[in-house]
């Protein structure tokens, strides 16, 4: 029990296996600590992620999702990051009006050389998870 | 012009572009089964366009057709519908020069579920409704009742911001104003917005704990068009086949964000609802925050980029890290 309390906030990322991914590689092999509250599924692109992967992941009972890819102009495919941009703040927006706490959708743009800042931004996500209610959002009562 | 005159053009039309074989199809309205309803009529037979209507309660947004008919098709279009097709035309799923759209400005129509409320009376009891510029007449025994517009339209037609065809070969009518009335009622966007955000979602819960999952609204969405949609996949399951409210509410979510920048508000989903579930409360919502965050109205260009393919270098970007 003590063991499952640790583990929360449980965040699931999806990372993009150009920037994202590389860059929490380097986070590990530069030996950055970071919570370890967060599971990693590799993506060939951001533009990859479909906003129903994003809504699935809570239904599942995770905390938080994190969609990061490549800096703007940097996209391995030139635009792909720039379509996540847009699906993402639609769904942001349009999950929180139906009653989501907009700290569950997080998005980031981590370079394969941005190791630190990998570890940064999923040690921020864990704090912002732990001071909000653990999701019971799709919780069933009986 | 009344809708009687824009009834016989609209049949001397369809019979021309049948005749003169521009079209094989022609998709319209005609009397439906129930009291004032209308129900679509498919046909490629000339003689049929005499059994064409336009009336104040042609509801269905017809473009929904538009990608199982093969061949040339003239059809029907109000405002909303034509900004469907123009979506259509936008996406690759049908081409401009396919089809032939006769335009009809629609000042509003009428719902006949908010007189049914208000007079507590049933449609069938009623003997006549009929549209007078500002005010709806009713007649019953004999008998007349005025009621404003704003009482009797579809919400969504309140609202609307372009009652006449955005895209059409021929325009029948005369171009209209929009109503322009905002509409309050408990489950309107302000309202639901206005709750704390946990009430918000024990909202949609109780809403969606109605859900029979009969896909009406997913059906007679024409943005809706996926040969394959993600609810009926079963490697991987996204969601349960047994309507379970978490199951209904994420398939409802997923499916306006899917649709984003393509729906019209034309108040199909929420009309075909057999539970009524007031789902224009959603997807109103997202044709506001598409406009908001991207400046973009769905199916007013048809040379634009559908607005989930396309991208501004600069845009939003304050919730990325």
């Amino acid at each position: 029990m003590n063991q499952e309390s640790e583990r929360k906030p449980r965040i699931l990322g999806f990372l993009c296996r150009w920037c994202s991914y590389a860059g929490a590689d380097l986070a590990g092999t530069s030996r950055k600590k970071y919570p370890a509250n967060i599971e990693v599924i590799r993506v060939p692109c951001s533009g990859r992620v479909d906003p129903l992967f994003v809504i699935k992941a809570l239904r599942l009972g995770f905390d938080g999702v994190l969609v990061s890819g490549c800096h703007p102009g940097d996209c391995h495919y030139q635009t792909g990051n720039y379509r996540t941009r847009r699906r993402m703040a639609i769904t942001k927006k349009f999950l929180e009006y139906v009653g989501v706490e907009p700290e569950r959708i997080q998005a980031s743009w981590v370079s394969a050389s941005e190791g630190g800042k990998f570890a940064e931004v999923v040690t921020k996500i864990t704090k912002e998870l732990k001071e909000i209610e653990p999701n019971r959002l799709f919780d069933d009562e009986e | 012009m009344k809708n009687s005159e824009i009834e016989q053009r609209l049949r001397q039309e369809a019979k021309a572009l049948l005749e003169q074989g521009k079209v094989d199809c022609i998709i319209g309205y005609e009397t439906g089964s129930l009291k004032f309803t209308t129900t679509p009529l498919i046909t490629r037979n000339k003689d049929d366009v005499e059994r064409l209507i336009v009336s104040p309660f042609i509801v269905n947004n017809l473009s929904v057709y538009l990608t199982e008919i093969k061949g040339k098709v003239g059809i029907i279009a109000k405002g909303c519908d034509s900004r469907s097709i123009v979506n259509l035309i936008q996406d690759n799923k049908i081409a401009r020069e396919d089809v032939v759209i006769m335009g009809i400005p629609c000042p509003g129509l009428i719902d006949l579920n908010k007189i049914e409320l208000s007079l507590g009376k049933d449609r069938d009891e009623l003997d006549n409704v009929t549209r007078d510029n500002d005010r709806v007449v009713i007649t019953i025994d004999g008998k007349e009742k005025d009621f404003p517009i704003t009482e009797v339209l579809f919400d969504n037609c309140l609202e609307c911001e372009f009652p006449t065809p955005r895209e059409y070969d021929v325009l029948l009518g005369e171009p209209c104003a929009p109503v322009k009335s905002e509409v309050s009622k408990k489950t309107s966007i302000k309202e639901l917005e206005a709750m704390p955000r946990g009430e918000r979602w024990n909202y949609w819960k109780e809403e969606f704990s109605r859900c029979i999952r009969c896909y009406a609204c997913r059906n007679v969405c024409p943005a809706c068009f996926c040969q394959r949609c993600f609810v009926e996949e079963s490697e991987p399951q996204w969601v349960s086949p047994t309507p379970k409210w978490q199951d209904n509410l994420m398939f409802q979510v997923t499916r306006n964000i899917h649709v984003a920048g393509r729906c019209t508000d034309c108040g199909e989903c929420e009309r075909a609802c057999p539970m009524n579930i007031p789902l224009r409360s959603l997807t109103k919502k997202m044709y506001d925050i598409v406009d908001e965050q991207f400046h973009y109205k769905a199916g007013t260009d048809k040379n634009a980029s559908p607005l989930l393919t396309a991208y501004e270098a600069a845009e939003v970007e304050d919730f990325i890290r």
